[in-house]
């Protein structure tokens, strides 16, 4: 592991953590909800994706202070997202996020969201607040297997324990057919508390997989 | 643009955007008080609100809109 530097993401990751979001969000299939959903190519999500970083708007899974990234030899190989969900009165990251993609995308997008809005809604899930908030975890495939993800996955309960020691929980988000991101967040002490599916099969056009689960840790008990 | 005439135009614009022809608009509502604002909700209300006022929110302005009352407010301010 010494090989490997953990750090916050800094300015100069973005683009690198624009290719983290769309890996994660594709979840193992073909397809980006940044482009399915908006209307927009890959490419055009990617710049985009960028532009909202870019904002830098704290509290949410587009905000490059919710990063860190993993350096081997000196370049980027993993990228992980988390943030405590509406830490010193940060609204909900849920609307910070919808705030960052209206003023990002446009109208044309988002009246393009509006026909399709029906598809998503059922796996659509509310964040918790005061609990630590995990997304985009994506480790490039030749780093796979080295005990990375248990590294990154205490140093970013390290990092938000620093932050506010009463926090109790951590939870993630996360579709069904991620097998292998599943196996991760088990190994690590997660348990899938709650699915959410669609009977939609529109769906499958346009994210990756019709079923959501919500997993959970316990980091304390009252 | 007076408050009471901002409220006028916002009310039908809640009620379709969240379904529900019963919401009344108040400078205190917030996204914590109705069931269907949500994520994605809340990105069709504000195209809605922008077509309505034909207006542009700045980020900014989006990320100070903490109830009704601010968006009021801000839409004030661009009118």
């Amino acid at each position: 592991m010494s090989e490997y530097l953990i750090r916050k993401a800094v300015a100069s990751d973005i683009p690198f953590l624009a290719d983290v979001v769309i890996a994660s969000e594709k979840a193992m299939s073909d397809r980006l909800s940044f482009t399915t959903l908006f209307n927009k190519t890959e490419e055009e999500a990617k710049e985009l994706i960028i532009q909202m970083f870019e904002e830098e708007v704290d509290g949410c899974e587009l905000s490059l202070s919710s990063f860190i990234v993993t350096e081997f030899e000196g370049k980027p190989i993993s990228g992980s997202g988390a943030w405590i969900e509406g830490f010193k009165g940060n609204m909900p990251s849920g609307i910070l996020k919808s705030n960052l993609i209206s003023y990002t995308f446009g109208k044309e997008s988002i009246g393009y969201l509006k026909t399709k809005s029906n598809i998503v809604k059922d796996v659509m899930i509310e964040r918790e607040p005061m609990t630590l908030q995990l997304e985009y975890f994506h480790i490039k495939n030749e780093h796979l297997g080295k005990g990375l993800d248990a590294a990154l996955m205490d140093k970013i309960e390290e990092n938000a324990l620093a932050q506010y020691p009463e926090l109790k929980k951590v939870q993630c988000q996360i579709f069904k057919n991620s097998v292998f991101s599943i196996k991760i967040l088990l190994r690590h002490g997660f348990k899938i508390v709650k699915s959410y599916k669609s009977d939609n099969d529109d769906i499958f056009d346009y994210l990756p997989f019709n079923e959501k689960l919500l997993m959970e840790k316990i980091l304390k008990t009252d | 643009m007076e408050k009471e005439e901002i409220v006028n135009k916002l009310t039908p614009v809640f009620r379709k955007v969240f379904a529900d022809n019963s919401l009344v608009i108040t400078e205190e509502l917030s996204a914590l008080d109705v069931e269907n604002w949500d994520s994605l909700s809340h990105m069709l209300l504000i195209a809605e609100v922008e077509n309505e006022f034909a207006i542009k929110f700045k980020l900014k302005d989006l990320n100070k809109m903490a109830n009704v009352g601010d968006m009021i407010a801000i839409i004030s301010s661009k009118l």
